[in-house]
């Protein structure tokens, strides 16, 4: 744990409470309101970073894959039965100055038609495998275990924890997604709501030191039906005696209660701004990463009523675990992927936000490059899609690996691939783009210093 | 942005000062008394497991062993004590799910809905209509199988098992029927049945071929390890990791996955063949048959026999080195792999841990966990499950560590749908037909639902923090990772429709199905709404062991006297098991 940022962080809040106006908002409300009151600027434009976690580590082996009779043979050759067929690949033609650098021509899985479309507009990039490092690794430091890795590589649970807070050397940190509005949250007008929002359940990657994360399901807000019930004031009183705080001597009681008043008090806010700005008229799927990238629009929509300049959703995909069937299973993942980031990217562009809306992937790992017979296991690095208005699109960044199954100077063992790219230089790229300061990115990101570039270049400059 | 001026119950703390004047208690009498629940009396001088003495104590162990006190149970419990309670609970006929879908299935198709029927009729012990007149009693054996169920996840959200209801039940008998047996036993049944086959994919898993690069599966390996036995950290004997210069040991490392991968080679469902291997996963299993709910079986030509697998080592492990020399037959290597597991020293902690967070409290002691895993760990019965129970339920801590020096953190989140299901135990409800239908998916209200996990990392994680306080003190939560803000709404608004409409008499038009379960305020709870006080009192012993402080009850009081006792007493009723159940005091089990 990060005592010593966590201390500086509630110190700051504790004097900034000292001289805090009266908010009827609820802790979350205070706690933002006290940070604001020593800043005092706010951000002039609106952005938002959208983190679609791909649960179970996606095989993004069989979602880019190389399709010149060379390079698909060497896939072919490690894929066997799950390899996908190479007429049926959509083929990418990037810019010459986004070559994928390996001397290969690339495809995309067959279901990925929308994603193939936005690539060529020039509104989504490929980012070659990325992964959980602490430092840069050749095999052979791998092998010799002359330089450290991140733990437990290849576990589900370690690795999408330590993909979603970057720091690989601290079981116990907070999301970079919550790091990041910490530091943040201060340039929004509206201290009371969060700028950080989950789609389905809590996300380690919103997780921050001082704001917390709001958990909105992908169908709106619900209200407690007792509070609103006509003829029932008595009865909402005697509800909110009871969780009023101050009316319990225990500490599980009033984190309950406080848990409970902060869902009251943001579906009242969050509903009334949903209902005020409307839906987009762009069509989503109707699928459960559809359904999430809808809500997420409809939220960016009510960006005014909502007050709020900085926005990082968090949504989500699982499934990706395809140890077994993968050559049924994944392919529906892979179109639900396509068709949900085509309509979010449209929706974005409807708003007139394509350019301040940044989506990006992120999963587990990556999967083994050698399979199990009708699935593939747990590996390291994996490619990744960033998609928004803002993206230097139709290239291809970072270097793709060697697929080979053998004599593969990418393999740390069994067709696991080592990462090039760190997430570390991932969440800088994004967090520098969304306006964090270069002390800021050192902050959140303490790693990065490792690692040779600060900048992707997979977003433009603001 | 309006704030509706009724959420009075957003204002901060008293520590800031300035802002207590503003936060004016909607019912300023209550203010004056205490917070704290009121001390259970108990013997200052008897062993832990001598008692109850009291119906609240006897409340509250039945809440910890079981899905609620009633008060007939109360009251046997006082008469035979706590030893007693428990060799008639191990001796109570088990129930199990597989008998209710056979039944059902010879009148309609079986899903998962007619499974979670099945869990209710058991869990909640009501009226068997597959099996009458029996009424289930084995209240610990189901409330063990459901703690079982949450640490050895199975999901009926996994498209292979999603339209497999045989599948997802046989699994569920199959943790209560070993929730009372040794660990050892318990492991190689998750091993081999085929819902655990199918969810982390054994089912089909293959001796490597260099020649079309097919590597074992490693999915079930790597879990079994991981969430089923020892977990990622060499802990001591309290359950504490053990550090190396302030870092954490780990128990195992890829190559032992790889071990372990290779050992469950060459398994497949029942009704395979040696030359159908390749394609029996992927080939259509009627739910209802054997190949769905009966262990899978071993078929050597596809198991690996070439390669010395690298076991679990640890101090006097029983292989030499952890490695397991190559030659074996699939059943061979699959004994000595789970028997290498299960005598990990971690094994009895870990379990133990996870044991006394799903029945007792989040936050054990270091001593709790050592205490429970010492008597797992006992050298003639190591993993005897009976004993283990007994020794998390009757420990010390269980019974009186809510009072103390952690009187402010002890104690559990209760998992949103067990308040359903105990709103169920003490209100004696009924169908018509002795079905149930839900109406509702449980997971979209309640955020879960018996074997509906999101993964097999369970709803939520034994070291969930909650932001805040919790966090800050270093304690975990593990309950909370579901009350998100969806949630903390769904639920008491499906509490609330359950409550206000689903009971005997309602004219609701849903309540007139003959497999609606409706409450019985009238046999239960209505002739003491005349004194609210009574009414109360009931509830609090029943739903909170009578640990409501006087707080809460004057609250309580207040409203339902100001309400006018209608309806037979029922409005009273409705609007006191709704408070109660949705309030921070109740939501916390200590």
């Amino acid at each position: 744990m990060n005592t010593t940022r966590r201390t500086f962080l509630r110190r700051s809040l504790q004097a900034a409470l000292g001289g805090a106006g009266v908010s009827a908002l609820g802790q979350l409300g205070l706690l933002n309101a006290a940070m604001a009151a020593g800043s005092g600027t706010t951000f002039p434009d609106y952005k938002a970073l959208v983190c679609v976690f791909l649960h179970g580590g996606n095989d993004s082996f069989n979602t880019i894959v190389p399709r010149d009779a060379s390079h698909y043979g060497v896939y072919a050759a490690s894929r066997g039965a799950l390899a996908v067929p190479q007429n049926q690949l959509i083929a990418l033609d990037p810019l010459a100055d986004g070559l994928p650098g390996d001397g290969a021509q690339y495809g995309l899985h067959p279901q990925m038609q929308d994603l193939a479309t936005l690539f060529g507009d020039g509104h989504a990039g490929i980012l070659a495998n990325v992964g959980t490092l602490i430092h840069p690794i050749t095999q052979q430091q791998y092998q010799q275990g002359t330089v450290s890795v991140p733990a437990q590589l290849f576990s589900h649970e370690d690795q999408a924890n330590l993909w979603q807070t970057s720091r690989p050397d601290d079981g116990n940190a907070s999301g970079w997604g919550g790091r990041i509005a910490d530091l943040m949250h201060a340039g929004n007008p509206n201290q009371a709501q969060s700028m950080l929002v989950s789609l389905e359940g809590q996300a380690l990657f919103q997780r921050g030191d001082v704001v917390n994360q709001y958990v909105i399901g992908s169908y709106g807000v619900e209200q407690v039906s007792y509070l609103n019930a006509w003829g029932n004031d008595a009865g909402a009183a005697a509800f909110n005696a009871l969780l009023q705080l101050g009316s319990q001597a225990h500490v599980f009681e009033r984190s309950y209660a406080r848990a409970m008043n902060s869902a009251v008090a943001n579906y009242q806010a969050i509903g009334a701004a949903l209902n005020a700005a409307g839906d987009v008229t762009t069509a989503f799927p109707n699928s459960r990463l559809g359904r999430q990238l809808h809500m997420v629009a409809r939220l960016i929509k009510a960006r005014n009523q909502l007050d709020l300049r900085r926005q990082i959703f968090f949504v989500s995909l699982g499934g990706f675990d395809t140890h077994g069937s993968q050559s049924d299973v994944h392919p529906g993942l892979l179109g639900d992927l396509s068709q949900s980031l085509k309509a979010f990217y449209d929706a974005t562009a409807e708003l007139s936000l394509a350019n301040q809306v940044t989506a990006f992937t992120a999963s587990d790992f990556g999967r083994t490059v050698s399979i199990n017979g009708d699935g593939t296991d747990h590996g390291w690095g994996g490619h990744h899609l960033i998609v928004g208005g803002a993206v230097r699109g139709r290239r291809f960044y970072g270097r793709m690996p060697s697929l080979a199954q053998n004599g593969n100077s990418d393999d740390a063992g069994y067709g696991q691939l080592i990462p090039t790219v760190s997430v570390d230089q991932y969440a800088a790229t994004l967090a520098r783009w969304f306006g964090l300061a270069e002390s800021g990115i050192d902050d959140i990101l303490p790693n990065l210093g490792h690692f040779a570039s600060r900048d992707l270049g997979f977003l433009t400059a603001t | 942005m309006h704030i509706d001026g009724r959420t009075g119950g957003l204002c901060r703390p008293r520590r800031i000062a300035a802002l207590a004047l503003l936060c004016a208690a909607p019912l300023l009498q209550a203010q004056g008394l205490s917070h704290r629940p009121d001390a259970i009396w108990r013997h200052g001088f008897e062993a832990a497991s001598a008692g109850p003495f009291s119906d609240a104590e006897a409340a509250r162990f039945l809440n910890q062993a079981t899905f609620g006190a009633t008060l007939g149970d109360i009251q046997h419990l006082r008469q035979v004590g706590y030893e007693t309670w428990f060799a008639e609970q191990f001796a109570e006929a088990p129930s199990y799910q597989a008998p209710f879908l056979d039944w059902a299935g010879q009148t309609a198709g079986v899903y998962q809905q007619q499974r979670l029927e099945a869990w209710l009729i058991n869990s909640v012990g009501l009226y068997d209509p597959s099996n009458p007149p029996r009424v289930h009693k084995d209240q610990l054996r189901q409330r063990v199988a459901f703690a079982l169920s949450e640490i050895f996840v199975v999901s009926d959200q996994n498209p292979g098992l999603e339209l497999q209801a045989w599948a997802t039940a046989s699994w569920y008998d199959m943790l209560a029927a070993n929730a009372f047996g040794r660990y050892r036993d318990l492991l190689e049944g998750v091993t081999l049945h085929p819902a655990m086959g199918v969810y982390l994919s054994m089912v089909g898993n293959r001796k490597p071929d260099t020649t079309l690069n097919i590597r074992p599966d490693e999915n079930y390996a790597r879990e079994i390890l991981q969430l089923f036995s020892i977990g990622l950290k060499q802990l001591d004997a309290n359950g504490l990791p053990v550090l190396v210069a302030g870092q954490p040991v780990p128990t195992y490392n890829q190559n032992t996955v790889r071990g372990f991968a290779h050992v469950f080679t060459g398994w497949n469902f029942n009704d395979c063949s040696t030359a159908a291997y390749p394609d029996c996963v992927g080939d259509y299993h009627a739910p209802e048959s054997s190949a769905m709910r009966d262990p899978m079986l071993p078929f050597e030509a596809y198991h690996d026999t070439t390669t010395a697998k690298q076991l679990l080592v640890y101090p006097n492990v029983a292989l030499p080195g952890g490695l397991l020399q190559p030659g074996g037959t699939a059943r061979q290597e699959l004994t000595a792999a789970l028997d290498n597991i299960a005598a990990h020293p971690n094994v009895g902690p870990f379990i133990a841990r996870q044991l006394i967070q799903r029945l007792v409290t989040s936050n054990p002691s270091p001593a709790y966990v050592g205490r429970v895993a010492a008597v797992f760990n006992d050298v003639a019965a190591r993993g005897d499950l009976r004993a283990v129970i007994k020794a998390v339920l009757l420990d010390v801590e269980a019974r009186y560590g809510y009072s103390g020096v952690n009187t402010d953190r002890y104690g559990k989140l209760r998992e949103p749908w067990l308040k359903l299901v105990q709103l169920w135990r003490i209100t004696a409800p009924r169908s018509v037909n002795g079905r149930i239908n839900l109406l509702i998916n449980p997971s979209q209200s309640y955020g879960q639902a018996p074997l509906r996990s999101p993964s097999v990392f369970n709803f939520f994680r034994p070291g969930f923090q909650q932001p805040g306080e919790i966090r800050d003190l270093g304690l975990v939560s593990p309950e909370f990772q579901i009350a998100t803000d969806t949630m903390l709404v769904a639920t008491p608004n499906d509490l609330d429709w359950r409550i206000f409409y689903f009971y005997v008499g309602s004219s609701y038009s849903y309540a007139q199905d003959p497999d609606q379960l409706l409450m019985d305020y009238a046999a239960t709870l209505n002739p003491l709404a005349a004194d609210p006080a009574a009414l109360v009192e009931r509830l609090n012993l029943l739903l909170m062991s009578g640990q409501m402080s006087p707080f809460m009850r004057d609250v309580l009081v207040t409203r339902l006297t100001a309400l006018t006792n209608a309806n037979g007493g029922r409005d009273r009723v409705q609007h006191a098991l709704y408070l109660v159940l949705n309030s921070p005091e109740y939501s916390i089990q200590k």
